[in-house]
């Protein structure tokens, strides 16, 4: 009961007006004396100026996609890449902040494949289905991109959207699409799930669009890993939330967030979404499927297959992982519609906590002071009326 | 027995007219075996068994769409906001024929072609929503829902003038509490039984896919078909009944007024929205809360079903001793009131809470028990005899009208914004009836307190008011109520008039609010 009434007190919560000013840039420092990057691949770069730090979002599909955030305590920090050595993909260190010292924390998320499994029993458990049921995984890293360009990128909007595929023919009519937003202040996306946002973090939404799948029951599963500096994204948190206007149906939000060993409260970083896909792109109530995730799994130093980790951490980052299955038993298959999207907060701090809508809130103030302001003015009249008129008392009969 | 019943009324009719709690039909030379003498006690429980179950089919069916909720969305590919036409469709035909029905009743076809007719309503609709769902054509279900609806209700007002008709004084309200028992195992069998039988004939069919869902319901008419073999039981009964004992036909005895609506009281008005504001909180929300339990509570399917039907199970039992509750300590306002904020305080636990739904259920099922024992009567102390039926009519016409828009507008609400602002906009509804209800009790107050009297006030008033009148006899014309509201208002019609202008508590064998519950279904 205790701990429904916090998470109940949790949404009246205050409003977050930390603004951040955000200024994007593509591919900072690449110039023509340079090889110039292969096709499709970019950098992008998007600083995110607070009042006393910054925050650099760097979002780059060389390799497998990837989204570096890093925390600097000053306003004057900047991204320094060594482009040929960055290009060569064999050398660490061709990523740098100026200055080094300066970083607070850093993290990234690399979206490393996409399984697909054949779901006979129709229990959408990738844990329980035989390993016989699972088909040759994508591998993003070996995706061919449209690159970003002034119709992908949107500076003002501070979005930008990438659609690939790889060579095989399930591709060949569709793709598998990233766009990644940042924001300056709090609020929420207009489509389904509208995470609530705020300046401190950023949003990757992937989706896929057409693409054939292999078999008859085919579902889908993404795995994510996740490198930090000496705290990586380690625990799974799944928190249950009474409010589902923005997400009709879903109650519950599921956090991947990373804590100094030393106390589990307080959190650096987080990976955050609503464990809900949508089967169109402009969904109705019954186009939402619940979605599972694993628990996360360190991966030891493994690096992930992408370039800016290797560019940032090194050949051996300590790394986790886990994978998001989308559907649930029963569920239609990615047949259907032949098309599934989900969406993802990554940021800094502690994840954004949902609040009611401001209608909710005064139609319950509406619909429960009026009686109570009924019942106040009626004992006042009633006092007043007894006190004017004096208690006549009944004739008894007299025999 | 042909011959044994011309021999009978050949030896000519001394049983008399009435036939009120004849006991014993041992007289020498009856050769009618106890169970079929119609003024025996035993043939009476038998034709109470067929009244019972004459309502059972109606009830299993209306609720179909809510026990197979989920089935019936993918099956036939439809939004909530559609789902919930079937509900709407079924309100739709009852906002004109709740004027109309004992009209209908009365004049038109008769009491017992009547029921068989509005039988064949329900049956016929049934099948034709089967035939929707087996043809994968919703507006064909749709259909078969306004038809069934126009059968539902005014076969709840036949099976209610059968038991005034066949049962008199203190059996009246065990009779009434009995079917009122049986229509809640209607839905409640439906409730926790059609999601098996579904499964069961997927697994015969193949694969889920509206052939199965058509089939299920074509399963559930069976319940319908049953219904309608009772009422052609009832009707051979019945007139078995009238030619050994001589009665007439029953009437619902019921006159509709339109004009009289501009007659209608302030609190009958306060009355009136409080029926609206709190039944379109419970009925539509039942219709859509297996779903909500699977989502937010992660309830199996199974399970959801239960807790969905929680309300019905507990009405059964409640109503009658809730019912003796307030008839024993009188204050029907107050009780009121706590039905209405009981029913507030379950809807925002189910809101904003992830408490166990069985309390909250538990509570919606008492509080919904409570609030039909104590509002339904009150009609009858704010308004004249004579105006009882049109109160009534009017009552259940806006509130089928009520249960037909907030049906679609809950429907889409839940597509667009989710269950919580679904909760949130019931509790607004509750919160309606709650300020009605305060505004009831504060303007009765002020008027001198006729509605919240308490049992023993009401008896007083009545002692005080009989002790100065004539007494009259016992009228054994009680079957022909409805004539005599045709001729000019007789001495006992005038002191009946005076009477509920009080809001004494009539005697026993005219209690008005009593023969009201006859001419409506209470038990919405």
């Amino acid at each position: 009961m205790f701990l429904s009434f916090r998470s109940s007190a949790g949404f009246i919560g205050s409003g977050d007006t930390y603004r951040r000013k955000l200024s994007v840039e593509l591919n900072p420092g690449l110039n023509s004396s340079v090889s110039p990057l292969p096709p499709g691949v970019d950098l992008l770069h998007i600083r995110a100026l607070g009042k006393s730090d910054t925050l650099h979002f760097l979002f780059c599909n060389q390799g497998a996609p990837t989204l570096l955030l890093l925390h600097t305590n000053t306003t004057s920090s900047t991204i320094q890449v060594d482009w040929p050595a960055f290009l060569a993909r064999n050398t660490t260190g061709s990523l740098r902040v100026e200055p080094e010292s300066s970083v607070l924390y850093s993290s990234a998320v690399v979206l490393t494949r996409l399984w697909e499994y054949d779901d006979v029993n129709n229990t959408a458990d990738p844990e329980k289905v035989p390993p016989s049921s699972f088909l040759p995984p994508y591998q993003l890293q070996n995706f061919t991109w449209t690159g970003l360009n002034n119709k992908t990128l949107d500076p003002a909007g501070h979005t930008a959207q990438l659609c690939g595929g790889d060579a095989s023919p399930s591709f060949a009519n569709g793709s598998l699409c990233l766009q990644f937003s940042a924001f300056e202040t709090e609020g929420r996306d207009q489509g389904w799930p509208s995470l609530l946002h705020n300046a401190n973090s950023s949003q990757i939404r992937v989706w896929l669009d057409g693409l054939l799948p292999r078999a008859n029951r085919s579902r889908f599963s993404l795995e994510l890993q996740a490198v930090g500096g000496p705290y990586p994204l380690g625990r799974v948190e799944e928190i249950r939330s009474i409010d589902d206007e923005y997400t009709p149906s879903i109650f519950q939000v599921s956090q991947w967030v990373s804590s100094p060993s030393n106390s589990s409260s307080v959190v650096l970083g987080f990976v955050q979404w609503k464990p809900v896909a949508y089967r169109r792109a402009k969904p109705v109530f019954e186009d939402a499927t619940p979605c599972h995730h694993t628990a996360s799994v360190p991966l030891g130093q493994a690096a992930p297959a992408s370039g800016l980790v290797r560019a940032f951490y090194g050949s051996k980052p300590s790394t986790t992982g886990l994978n998001v299955s989308f559907g649930i038993a029963g569920d239609p298959f990615y047949a259907m519609t032949n098309y599934l999207s989900w969406t993802m907060l990554v940021g800094l701090g502690h994840p954004p906590v949902d609040t009611f809508s401001p209608l909710v809130l005064s139609i319950m103030a509406v619909g429960l002071g009026t009686p109570m302001i009924l019942i106040l003015l009626g004992g006042i009249c009633v006092c007043s009326r007894k006190r004017a008129t004096p208690q006549s008392q009944a004739y008894e009969p007299i025999n | 027995m042909a011959d044994a019943e011309e021999r009978q009324s050949l030896l000519g009719d001394e049983d008399g007219v009435s036939f009120s709690g004849r006991r014993n039909a041992g007289e020498p030379g009856r050769p009618m075996s106890a169970i079929c003498d119609p003024s025996h006690l035993l043939h009476r429980i038998v034709v109470l068994l067929f009244m019972c179950f004459l309502g059972f089919g109606s009830y299993f069916c209306y609720d179909n769409p809510a026990a197979l909720q989920t089935q019936v969305i993918q099956d036939m590919k439809l939004n909530t906001a559609q789902f919930m036409q079937l509900y709407a469709w079924y309100s739709w035909p009852n906002v004109i024929l709740c004027f109309l029905g004992g009209f209908l009743l009365d004049r038109v076809f008769g009491i017992r072609l009547g029921t068989v007719i509005f039988s064949l309503f329900v049956c016929v609709g049934q099948v034709i929503f089967a035939a929707g769902a087996l043809l994968d054509r919703f507006w064909l279900m749709e259909v078969g829902r306004f038809v069934f609806g126009i059968g539902g209700e005014s076969l709840a007002v036949a099976q209610n003038t059968y038991a005034v008709n066949w049962f008199k004084g203190k059996e009246l309200n065990l009779v009434f509490g009995l079917q009122l028992s049986m229509a809640r195992l209607g839905s409640t069998v439906n409730m926790n039984i059609m999601g098996w039988v579904y499964n069961r004939i997927a697994s015969l069919v193949g694969s889920p896919g509206y052939t199965t869902l058509g089939v299920s319901l074509m399963i559930a008419a069976v319940t319908c078909l049953f219904s309608l073999v009772c009422a052609l039981v009832l009707g051979f009964l019945d007139k078995r009944a009238e030619k050994i004992l001589h009665k007439d036909q029953g009437k619902t005895g019921e006159v509709i007024k339109l004009t009289d609506v501009k007659d209608f009281p302030f609190p009958l008005w306060l009355i009136f929205i409080i029926c609206v504001g709190y039944y379109v909180a419970i009925f539509p929300f039942i219709g859509l809360g297996q779903v909500f339990f699977i989502e937010k509570f992660n309830f199996s399917p199974a399970e959801a079903r239960a807790i969905n039907s929680i309300v019905y199970i507990i009405s059964a039992p409640a109503s009658p001793i809730l019912g003796f509750m307030v008839d024993k300590t009188g204050k029907n306002v107050i009780w009121v009131l706590c039905a209405v904020v009981s029913t507030l305080a379950a809807h925002m636990m189910l809101a904003f809470t992830f408490w166990n739904p069985w309390i909250a259920m538990s509570l919606l099922g008492v509080s919904y028990s409570l609030l039909a024992c104590a509002l339904w009567p009150m009609v009858a102390f704010v308004v004249p005899e004579h105006q009882l039926g049109t109160a009534y009519g009017f009552m259940q016409s806006i509130q089928n009208l009520g249960l037909a828009l907030i049906a679609m507008a809950a429907g889409s609400i839940l597509d667009n914004r989710g269950y919580l602002f679904l909760e949130v906009f019931f509790s607004a509804c509750v919160c309606i009836a709650l300020i009605a209800v305060v505004m009831l009790y504060f303007v009765d107050y002020l008027r001198g307190g006729d509605l919240n009297l308490s049992a023993a006030d009401r008896a007083r008033l009545q002692k005080e008011a009989t002790s100065d009148s004539e007494i009259y006899k016992h009228p054994n014309q009680q079957t022909e109520r409805g004539l005599a509201r045709l001729k000019p208002m007789s001495a006992f019609g005038l002191r009946n008039r005076y009477l509920s202008r009080l809001g004494a508590q009539l005697p026993d064998h005219c209690s008005s609010h009593l023969s009201s519950l006859a001419h409506r279904s209470v038990l919405k």
